[in-house]
């Protein structure tokens, strides 16, 4: 449903924002459904049931400098991952690196 | 550089590593036999309330998607099946076993993290690929292992192996070779050996590094991505994460698109979290 998501550690959570998946407990129980606002009564409700991480939607559209920073971020990241590997020559790693470089910056599958 | 270990160093150090519960080695070992009396391993597994505890966690969790809650080892079987029950017995006796010994360097929640990750990968894929979940659940998990019996039985040149890696920049893999003259692989082989891993998992755990090699089996190259994609996804969130370089073999034998590999990273990335939760808790 959501396009965009992250997982975001108890701390960081605030109320009103949005559950982008489902939350389950320990044992596998939904305890909130996709979609969820969440509020301060059911954020305290988390650390008894074990939750550490939410999966946040990322509803605000983030500013041009917030999302160039990012994908930065995530492109240095990935170079430093992928440093030993040599992306002119093994094609098979090369791909890899394509589609985590696609997936971590939302795109769509090239056209081939 | 006098610390050359060799495979038989390692086999008769085997003796001193924690064993598994009695159960799960008798699970271990009739992994091939179908006539196995069912509820009498599903009582002995019970005794163990930690064991069952974890298993039942894991048998919830909606990677399974069950539609009621199982309190018991019997109704995991009953609703799983068998296979899939030993497999998340295996799973959660094997996490707990290693003690977290003293090896400077090595990270042991690192390295489950990135177990868990390539299990959960594994997993996925062999959906895809319509093979045994179970098997590539299991492979994913233990395909490392060897570095937990090295650094078990060898803690101060495995801290050695490991300054070598950090030193160089170099493969784990290559680091172990060159300081210690044996391999995590090895060490794994010895261990699945000493504990009557089938034979499939043998293969897997032999040839996660080398898929392409005669007779590796399909498992192999299961194993082979999934480890690959764990490392790309990042999520052992280790700070020097190096993604080993992928078998163009194993990456053909897969021969999945774009499409596929973005829903499959997203489903590896939300099952970790879960099974992370419940075995690394």
């Amino acid at each position: 449903m959501t396009a965009s998501y992250q997982h975001m550690p108890l701390a960081q959570v605030e109320p009103g924002m949005v559950l982008s998946d489902e939350l389950l407990d320990v044992q596998g129980h939904v305890l909130l459904p996709q979609g969820t606002v969440l509020t301060d009564a059911t954020i305290a409700l988390m650390p008894r049931h074990g939750i550490t991480m939410l999966p946040i939607a990322v509803l605000a559209e983030p500013t041009e400098e917030e999302l160039s920073a990012r994908q930065a971020r995530h492109l240095e990241r990935l170079a430093h991952l992928f440093r030993k590997s040599d992306l002119d020559s093994d094609w098979a790693s090369a791909l890899l690196h394509r589609f985590v470089t696609d997936y971590r910056l939302g795109q769509l599958p090239a056209e081939e | 550089m006098n610390t050359m270990l060799t495979y038989d160093d390692i086999v008769n150090n085997l003796e001193d590593l924690p064993s598994l519960p009695a159960v799960v080695m008798e699970l271990l070992n009739s992994i091939d036999q179908e006539d196995v009396d069912i509820s009498v391993l599903a009582k002995k597994v019970s005794y163990d309330q930690a064991l069952t505890a974890k298993t039942l966690r894991l048998a919830n969790s909606s990677l399974y998607g069950l539609q009621v809650k199982v309190t018991t080892i019997q109704q995991a079987i009953t609703f799983l099946g068998f296979q899939t029950t030993r497999n998340l017995i295996t799973a959660a006796a094997v996490t707990g076993c290693f003690a977290e010994r003293h090896c400077k360097g090595f990270d042991h929640k690192a390295f489950w993290r990135h177990s868990i990750a390539s299990a959960a990968c594994a997993r996925v894929l062999a959906r895809q690929m319509r093979f045994n979940q179970d098997y590539a659940f299991t492979g994913g998990l233990l395909h490392d292992i060897g570095r937990l019996v090295l650094v078990a039985c060898f803690p101060k040149e495995y801290e050695k192996a490991i300054a070598y890696r950090d030193e160089h920049d170099s493969y784990t893999l290559e680091a172990e070779r060159a300081v210690l003259g044996i391999d995590h692989v090895a060490a794994g082989m010895a261990l699945a050996d000493h504990w009557n891993f089938s034979d499939t998992m043998k293969l897997a755990i032999a040839h996660h590094h080398s898929p392409e090699a005669q007779g590796a089996g399909f498992l192999a190259a299961i194993i082979h991505v999934a480890d690959a994609i764990a490392h790309a996804l990042d999520l052992a969130k280790t700070p020097d994460g190096l993604v080993p370089s992928v078998s163009t073999v194993a990456w053909t034998a897969l021969g999945l698109d774009e499409e596929v590999y973005l829903q499959l990273f997203r489903e590896t990335e939300l099952q970790y979290e879960e099974i992370a939760m419940v075995l690394l808790s």
